[in-house]
């Protein structure tokens, strides 16, 4: 019945995205999308490290490219990811917004134009606010909003403001969110 | 401010009536973005733009250069700036010139970064730098080789890891400072390009959907680095043409990291790295 996971997080969310996409299978039935902050100076080798213990390929997209199911699209450094209608990614170097690019509200905001109600979002640890708006439009789209429980993240700011803004579907530890996700046929 | 389809439309068909610019292959879904900030900035409806784009020329040139997208950093993307240095830029060695295109240069920082390349090489020489932009702003900027010094102090390390370093023997380390290149001033908060920089490139206003080859030369290098993400695949394809047809033989064409280029084009075209190479 979904479409598409769309996950955004910052500081303190490495080790849960590497959890996360370690217990997906290879047959998981969809595209994952990945919006993250990184540290200015590390640009290369994120992917790789994602990689290494993922269930699922990860790529980081070029511009107009396919979403295929089964896959971890990981914004690439320094450029906006938005999804667009036709199942396509684009890309922008557009200026950051509120001081992020890749804009984890920017990529959220057009995942929940496009798949709307087939749409699961989830908001991870992290150190600014960024995401907060894109979740709320994924809930008000009829999407899935999910974040990580505030209690067992590194940095909760980007939870606790997903959480001000928008009434979240679920508030799901990393172990809550895994099970989550492989109930997904 | 949402723009609809329709609200685009109309738009697209103001700027196309009352101006030189056609924006009609352009990438949509950004191009509404855009329009949907300058709404947003200028605290104005569609039909309110319109107005004024067709009352207007001044401000029709203004919102065109709002529209467009200006973002570039000193050797932003070192891996490209090694494959240049290491793959690209040596296969010109024995040339007896060196052309090269930077389309939609912006404000210049990839020009300026590929001349102190060169320059590390002993390729200045003969080298013949053009660059060209849509927007006469970022030109301008480009032209007078100076930046904000706590914008780009970032960007220096990327100086470091292209210009000191080799990547493939990390022995090896070439002390060149920075002054060699340009002046920092931090009270003032400028970097400032030195004048043997500065004078050399021919910066030209030029549109990549209508003007062709402004320049009475071919090509060894092209780079379009992060513009063709804004355009759709009609558009694409002219401009790879335009690139294809005004490239020397075994000249080299450089996109963005994250482009590729989709469909008959590809073909004609042999990749080295991310660079693509006129067969």
């Amino acid at each position: 019945m979904y479409k598409a996971v769309i996950i955004g997080g910052s500081a303190g969310s490495f080790q849960v995205i590497t959890r996360i996409l370690h217990s997906l299978p290879p047959t998981f039935p969809l595209p994952v999308l990945l919006s993250l902050h990184r540290l200015k100076h590390v640009r290369s080798g994120f992917v790789e490290a994602l990689s290494i213990k993922s269930g699922i390929p990860v790529v980081e997209p070029f511009d107009k490219d396919q979403i295929k199911p089964g896959r971890a699209y990981l914004a690439p450094a320094n450029y906006h990811m938005f999804i667009e209608l036709g199942n396509k990614i684009a890309l922008s170097t557009e200026e950051p917004v509120n001081h992020s690019r890749p804009s984890i509200d920017l990529s959220f905001v057009t995942a929940a134009q496009v798949y709307r109600d087939k749409l699961v979002g989830i908001i991870l640890s992290g150190a600014n606010r960024d995401g907060a708006y894109g979740l709320k439009k994924v809930k008000d789209l009829g999407g899935l909003t999910i974040v990580q429980d505030p209690l067992e993240c590194q940095v909760k700011t980007m939870t606790e403001a997903s959480m001000k803004l928008t009434k979240v579907d679920h508030v799901y530890s990393t172990n809550e969110i895994i099970k989550f996700l492989q109930s997904i046929k | 401010m949402n723009v609809t389809d329709q609200d685009l439309q109309y738009f697209i068909s103001a700027l196309k009536n009352y101006t030189k610019y056609d924006f009609s292959d352009y990438s949509d879904k950004s191009l509404k973005r855009r329009v949907e900030k300058v709404l947003a900035d200028r605290n104005l409806d569609v039909t309110g733009l319109i107005t004024s784009i067709k009352n207007s020329q001044e401000f029709a040139e203004l919102i065109v250069k709002e529209i467009t997208v200006n973002t570039t950093e000193l050797f932003r993307d070192p891996q490209t700036w090694h494959l240049l240095r290491s793959r690209i830029l040596p296969r010109f060695k024995n040339n007896k010139n060196i052309n090269i295109w930077h389309a939609g240069c912006s404000t210049g920082q990839e020009v300026y970064s590929m001349m102190i390349l060169l320059n590390e090489m002993e390729l200045f020489d003969k080298a013949k730098i053009f660059a060209t932009d849509l927007n006469s702003d970022v030109l301008d900027a480009a032209k007078k080789g100076q930046y904000k010094y706590r914008f780009n102090i970032g960007y220096l390390d990327n100086f470091d890891k292209v210009i000191k370093q080799n990547p493939l023997n990390y022995e090896e380390f070439n002390d060149v400072p920075y002054d060699k290149y340009f002046e920092i001033d931090k009270a003032k908060d400028t970097i400032t390009m030195k004048k043997f920089l500065t004078e050399k490139p021919i910066f030209r206003k030029h549109d990549l959907v209508k003007d062709g080859n402004l320049f009475f030369a071919k090509f060894d290098l092209i780079l379009c680095r992060n513009v063709i993400i804004y355009f759709n695949y009609n558009l694409q394809n002219n401009v790879f043409e335009l690139f294809h047809s005004n490239l020397y033989p075994k000249g080299c064409l450089l996109l963005g990291m994250h482009e590729t280029i989709l469909g008959p084009w590809a073909t004609k075209f042999e990749k080295i790295g991310q660079a693509y190479v006129k067969k």
